[in-house]
């Protein structure tokens, strides 16, 4: 491998890991723009939703890295897949919601926050407990393609991880600024109680944004899972730390900004990873944040939904 | 809802009530002694735990049924080093388990702990209380090393016994292996960050320097990171012979499965810390295949007529493969009751002191790992390395560490 093959190829990794992270970031900031509320429990709908996903592939018939499927049996698993994931994932965002947050909605302060670090630990602890945790084999029905540029390797995977999450970028991004219910999110973020005197059904807006942001975390899940071919009970907090800080990074509440959080960070562990060693890429990573929130607080994008205040 | 702690509490109860039923039927002036193990029963480990836990209980179930000890009944109760927030052991757990058991006096020796940076926690906690322990797997060598014997066993006396071999020699047997045996003549290192994968790196990094293979370079793994492609990249474009990982399963299960893709030529080889069915379930074939292990002990097979009734009994009780470290784990538990049985017979009390006295004298010539002497620092006298190189046999179960680890031989000596 020559040096620019080299840095070609670290490049690619670190794309990959940073469309890994833009994955998860977006869900996450999503719901902060509409509540203000940092919901821990995210990463762990994550973990919960790849699991959900492994549960579906193996119903499927699909164990470990034995079956590769191709053409339409292929896009049918994965639709199914996705489809069945994003759902539930979904519906325990909205549980979340219902149940646990709605009575808080009144309650000022921290609260709310706490109460997302006390379901998320529930969710750890029921994996945990009813799946184990050990590392599980994910299953991998995707044909192994792949490309040689000079001496590095693009494989489909990274093109289909990369497609996947500017897709959900920009549409995500159309439906918060330019579709009706978009509008009633926003105008929820701006001022929940002038929204209702408008018609904005302020309950179901606000579930809703559950629904899309925890379906998303079982998206990513099954992304995750796909890709890494692995399936994990911590893998929720491991990941979790640095899509946070990649939606932090990036102006949390702005969808594109996650994004751009998101793959600045996956450049720079690889980086790390290339040049000083992987242990020190978290060094770097929060340097750069604290350096980036020192000059400009509101993130690299700075945030859109304007504050409550 | 059960928490996880007062769960375990239930189940450690449970077990505790099933060695006990084994009692019915003893003299109501049995005395009965506490054996503490400490397990990493929660996280990435849970699996190898239970396994290595049965050797211990099947052990002391035989020795309550046939009353081996006249007037002695064995109590083993399990201590859980695994949190959940670690997602393995965590050493201050082990800590605080060791702690328990010490403030007890009905324990008169323990059993683990299977991590070595929990025998690391553990052991200054142990010495102060003169609680011996027997470990059966954990392989660092600085805890019994008397370099650092005033961190780790202050009150003096050895406490640390091991029924396998350090990694003092697991990592330089495994390097004069493979530069002698397979022939490779550069490295690149990869550690985790655990007390155990950095010292047996270390050790293997040193005899490679000896043995005058080229150290291309080494790096540290952070083992709650899902992407290893990086550090993977950065080896693919030095391109030594040989990838040797220093670790467990937890960055190891990813690191073969991305390995596979990014060096898939390479030679890859580990210590025992990736000997296990974490890799064979986790990592599956074909990524795992190649990957070669060591173990610090004999291994003995089924082969052997000892062997083939100890696991046919085991099967029989906990239905489920004994592997080395069961082994391990049993022949420590018998190092107990031996120790118990011959102070009984020579009338003396049975209390913590006079068992660790006993442990360090103990002899046992034919037990299942061959013989059984400790030396003045609680390390066993008898050093085997076996090698083992994970090798598809699909005519068997591909989760089957008996049949998938194909047994090369013994890793010679420096």
């Amino acid at each position: 491998m020559t040096s620019g093959d080299l840095f070609l190829q670290q490049l690619i990794n670190g794309l990959n890991l940073g469309a890994m992270y833009s994955l998860l970031a977006l869900g996450f900031t999503l719901v902060y723009g509409i509540m203000e509320l940092i919901n821990f429990s995210h990463f762990n709908v994550f973990m919960v939703g790849c699991f959900i996903a492994l549960g579906v592939l193996k119903l499927l018939g699909m164990d470990g890295q034995s079956v590769i499927l191709h053409g339409l049996p292929l896009i049918g698993v994965l639709l199914l897949t996705f489809l069945i994931t994003m759902v539930s994932s979904g519906m325990i965002g909205v549980g979340i919601e219902r149940l646990l947050l709605r009575p808080l909605r009144a309650v000022t302060g921290p609260a709310a926050m706490i109460l997302t670090i006390g379901v998320s630990y529930i969710l750890f602890n029921v994996i945990l407990i009813g799946i184990g945790g050990d590392t599980r084999n994910f299953a991998n029905p995707l044909p192994s393609v792949s490309w040689n540029i000079g001496g590095a390797v693009l494989r489909m995977r990274d093109l289909l991880i990369w497609g996947i999450t500017i897709v959900l970028m920009l549409g995500l991004t159309y439906f918060v600024n330019y579709t009706r219910l978009g509008k009633g999110m926003r105008a929820t973020a701006q001022d929940p109680e002038a929204a209702r005197m408008m018609g904005v059904e302020v309950d179901s807006v606000v579930g809703l944004s559950f629904f899309i942001g925890s379906a998303l975390a079982g998206a990513s899940g099954l992304i995750f899972g796909l890709y890494y071919n692995y399936a994990k009970v911590d893998m929720g907090f491991a990941a979790g730390l640095r899509a946070f800080t990649a939606a932090v990074l990036g102006g949390i509440g702005n969808v594109p900004g996650a994004m751009l959080g998101g793959v600045l960070i996956g450049l720079i562990e690889a980086g790390s990873s290339q040049l000083i060693g992987q242990l020190w890429a978290d060094v770097v990573i929060f340097s750069i944040l604290v350096i980036v929130l020192v000059f400009r607080p509101a993130g690299l994008l700075g945030r859109q939904a304007p504050n409550k205040s | 809802m059960l928490s996880r702690r007062s769960a375990f509490k239930a189940a450690a109860g449970i077990a505790a009530t099933a060695t006990m039923g084994v009692a019915t039927g003893a003299q109501a002036a049995d005395k009965v002694v506490k054996v503490g193990m400490d397990l990493s029963l929660t996280g990435a480990d849970s699996e190898s735990a239970i396994r290595t836990g049965n050797g211990a209980i099947l052990a002391f179930e035989e020795a309550n049924k046939y009353k081996e000890v006249p007037g002695i009944m064995f109590d083993a109760v399990k201590f859980d080093d695994g949190t959940a927030t670690a997602g393995q052991y965590d050493p201050a757990q082990a800590a605080t388990n060791a702690r328990k058991m010490v403030s007890d006096k009905n324990y008169i020796a323990a059993l683990g702990p299977q991590m070595s940076g929990a025998g690391k926690a553990m052991s200054p906690i142990l010495s102060e209380g003169n609680l011996a322990i027997i470990t059966p797997s954990s392989t660092n060598p600085d805890i019994t090393d008397p370099k650092f014997a005033a961190q780790y066993r202050p009150k003096g006396k050895a406490i640390y016994f091991r029924t396998v071999t350090t990694d003092a020699y697991q990592g330089p047997n495994m390097a004069n292996y493979m530069a002698k045996t397979v022939g490779i003549k550069s490295v690149y290192l990869l550690d985790d960050s655990g007390a155990y994968g950095v010292g047996i790196c270390d050790s293997f990094e040193r005899r490679c320097k000896e043995l005058g293979v080229t150290v291309m370079g080494r790096d540290r793994l952070d083992p709650k990171a899902a992407d290893y492609s990086a550090v993977l990249t950065k080896i693919k474009s030095l391109n030594p012979d040989l990838l040797y990982y220093g670790g467990v399963g937890q960055a190891g299960v990813k690191l073969a499965k991305q390995a596979y893709e990014i060096v898939p030529k390479m030679v890859k080889a580990g210590g025992d810390g990736i000997l296990g069915t974490e890799m064979l379930k986790g990592v599956g074939f074909p990524a795992v295949d190649g990957w070669y292990a060591t173990n610090a002990s004999p291994h003995k097979d089924e082969g052997d007529k000892q062997i083939k009734e100890f696991s046919d009994k085991f099967r029989a009780r906990f239905k489920d493969s004994p592997d080395d470290y069961t082994l391990t784990m049993y022949v420590a538990a018998r190092a107990i009751i031996e120790t118990v049985k011959v102070l009984v017979a020579n009338g003396k009390p049975v209390n913590r002191d006079t068992v660790r006295d006993g442990l360090q004298a103990v002899r046992m010539t034919q037990s299942l790992i061959g013989p059984v002497e400790f030396d003045e620092n609680g390390d066993l006298k008898n050093k085997v390395i076996s090698v083992f190189k994970i090798t598809k046999d699909p005519s068997k179960p591909l989760d089957s560490i008996d049949d998938q680890y194909k047994y090369m031989g013994i890793a010679p000596m420096s």
